[in-house]
């Protein structure tokens, strides 16, 4: 009797409220859709752009449809200065593939021993760690040491080693290995097998997809990376992709900016504005191929280091 | 069976021994550490000196305080970037809040479908964006090619024209060189840091909600709540540790500024840079016009600072998170 009337009442409020909630989720609606197209139009124009013949983008501007299409960017550029993309593609393919296989050994390794009960100064390597990220030398420094001491001016490894360990995916890395149930581990010790032989055979087969996760994160770092080109490389054949993009770009920004004298900004022949837009399709080319199929990695992983162990 | 117990104060070197294993796998990491962050903390001394290449770090020429007075007192550039960074700092900490609670809340009431999974996928497609190519993206709207003629004040193309100034001259407004033209960068670029985080923070937000007790939500429905009135009730007030502690993680890295994003965005152009340079840019161009001492100067105020607010930071989390810290 008593549930009789409790949906009763239940009902006749539902009726009541429905209006506002009709317009909150058309709000909901409407803020996810407009962030969506935010961030989705930039994209879109961009690869459109680099499929529209110049003489129109110079006539009609950026639009989303262009009049005409053309594949004419593409060939130019790869008849043009295709050597040095594909120079630029090898580096960075290279940096990305010896970088996070690098990474994922020192990672590893290192979150696996101080996932570990049984290793007493567990927590004073963990603060080593910590420690680098709450106070760092700053960046004339890590330079200065970088340059004159390791050597790594116009050398590939600087593209690699300053960043093979990065202390946040190996603290989100032990997460996942603490997860794992000891009781393997402990039967494994019974039949005989020390910690290397745990580690391969037992802790990483059990985390895949932790190792997906966090490699997929290293990888996109070490593709994204140009940062450490502007400061060590010099020598256009060490050029990254993303840095090849950068040194197009820093020419166009200099000549916009008004500051260069009109003579000299004469001698500087910018590319055209579909190339521009051609080259940042090419720098971004396999994340978006492969995008739809490494997001999920990226949410789980951005999950667990959000829920704190 | 006394044997097989461990006894708990055996000494380092049983430990060692005992779990060498474990040690070495540690050391590669350790020893990257070391190289790339430890060491190079011995080269702050470089602050206190007169830095030369050829006497090196320890050789140079010993200054005392010389190198900080002469920024602490009086350099413009270097308060004026100290200044663009606590401002760029606190609308990014204001709108990326507000924008990532936002998305994720409307996102929580969007149903299951193709519409959820295509918009989040858009959302979080700037987080894998480097900034030189959003620069590259940003390009394509902001560039501007046009010029006034001197004596009828007509508008006349020269060339390809982006998005935003299309917009501009569809209303009626004129066009802007917004590449020679600072006063607008300063919004650009928060804007942009809000716009390449926000679907990355709104997972992090839809994780904490994903938590939430559904009884709740039930007993409030039933009591005749309305959704914005669950929102402003439940939801939010139950985000608030979360965006308190990540409120206090970005005070305490409010002197940092993202030196990838001014420069991947701006870059070489001199027009711009006053308008958005941080401490980190700042440190970046003295190096070359100033010195390494002078510099180095720089960065270890920055790190100290740095330290000292992130200290603080971490203990106010303690205070309102029952004794958990930030680290």
């Amino acid at each position: 009797m008593s549930i009789a009337i409790h949906s009763g009442k239940r009902h006749s409020k539902h009726i009541h409220r429905s209006g506002a909630d009709k317009w909150a989720k058309i709000l909901a609606y409407t803020i996810v859709g407009l962030f969506g197209l935010m961030c989705l139009y930039p994209l879109l124009l961009t690869v459109t752009v680099s499929l529209t013949p110049e003489d129109v983008i110079n006539k009609d501007g950026y639009r989303l449809i262009p009049s005409r299409w053309t594949l004419d960017t593409y060939t130019y550029i790869f008849a043009h200065s295709g050597a040095r993309i594909m120079k630029s593609y090898l580096v960075t393919i290279f940096v990305t593939v010896v970088g996070t296989i690098g990474s994922m050994l020192v990672t590893c390794m290192i979150s696996y021993a101080i996932s570990l009960r049984e290793l007493r100064y567990r927590n004073v390597i963990a603060f080593i760690c910590n420690f680098t990220s709450i106070f760092s030398a700053g960046l004339i420094p890590w330079y200065v040491v970088c340059v004159n001491w390791y050597g790594l001016r116009n050398n590939i490894l600087a593209l690699i080693l300053p960043s093979l360990f990065s202390v946040w995916y190996m603290f989100l890395m032990r997460t996942y290995f603490r997860a794992i149930s000891q009781s393997l581990y402990d039967a494994a010790k019974i039949d005989g097998a020390g910690h290397m032989t745990i580690f391969f055979r037992i802790a990483l087969p059990l985390s895949v997809t932790a190792l997906l996760t966090v490699g997929l994160m290293y990888a996109l770092c070490y593709w994204n990376d140009w940062w450490h080109a502007l400061m060590f490389i010099d020598d256009r054949d060490l050029f990254p992709l993303q840095y090849y993009l950068y040194s197009i770009m820093s020419n166009v920004n200099a000549v916009s900016s008004g500051r260069v004298p009109s003579g000299a900004a004469a001698n500087i022949r910018l590319p055209a504005e579909t190339v521009k837009m051609a080259v940042t399709i090419i720098t971004i080319g396999p994340i978006i191929f492969l995008y739809p199929f490494i997001q999920r990695y990226f949410v789980k992983g951005i999950m667990m280091g959000a829920v704190k162990e | 069976m006394q044997r097989t117990v461990t006894p708990l104060n055996r000494g380092f070197r049983w430990e060692m021994k005992h779990n060498r294993t474990l040690y070495l796998m540690c050391v590669p990491a350790l020893l990257l550490l070391l190289a790339f962050a430890y060491l190079p903390m011995s080269g702050m001394y470089m602050a206190f000196t007169k830095y030369n290449v050829v006497d090196g770090i320890y050789g140079s020429p010993f200054v005392g305080f010389q190198n900080f007075t002469y920024f602490l007192k009086g350099n413009l550039y270097f308060w004026n970037a100290v200044k663009n960074t606590l401002i760029i700092n606190f609308w990014g900490l204001i709108f990326g809040t507000i924008v990532p609670i936002t998305i994720a809340i409307a996102m929580n009431e969007v149903k299951n479908g193709p519409f959820k999974k295509i918009s989040q996928s858009a959302m979080f497609f700037p987080y894998f964006l480097s900034w030189v190519v959003i620069g590259a993206i940003l390009y394509g709207f902001l560039t501007a090619n046009f010029r006034v003629d001197r004596k009828t004040g007509e508008l006349i193309l020269t060339g390809a024209n982006g998005v935003a100034n299309r917009l501009l001259m569809a209303f009626g407004a004129n066009p802007i060189r917004w590449y020679a033209e600072p006063k607008y960068w300063k919004a650009i670029v928060i804007f942009l840091d809000v716009w390449k985080w926000a679907g990355y923070n709104s997972i992090i937000y839809m994780a904490a909600m994903a938590g939430f007790d559904g009884s709740l939500y039930e007993a409030a429905t039933i009591d005749g709540a309305s959704r914005f009135q669950q929102i402003r009730y439940l939801t939010i007030p139950m985000l608030k540790p979360q965006v308190v502690i990540l409120t206090l993680m970005s005070i305490g890295r409010i002197f940092y500024g993202d030196m990838g994003m001014i420069w991947g965005l701006v870059g070489q152009n001199g027009t711009l840079l006053d308008a958005v340079s941080v401490i980190d840019t700042y440190v970046y161009t003295s190096m070359k016009t100033m010195g390494f001492g002078f510099s180095t100067a720089i960065g270890l105020c920055q790190s100290v600072m740095g330290l000292i607010l992130i200290l603080l930071a971490n203990s106010a989390a303690k205070k309102i998170n029952d004794g958990e810290g930030l680290f």
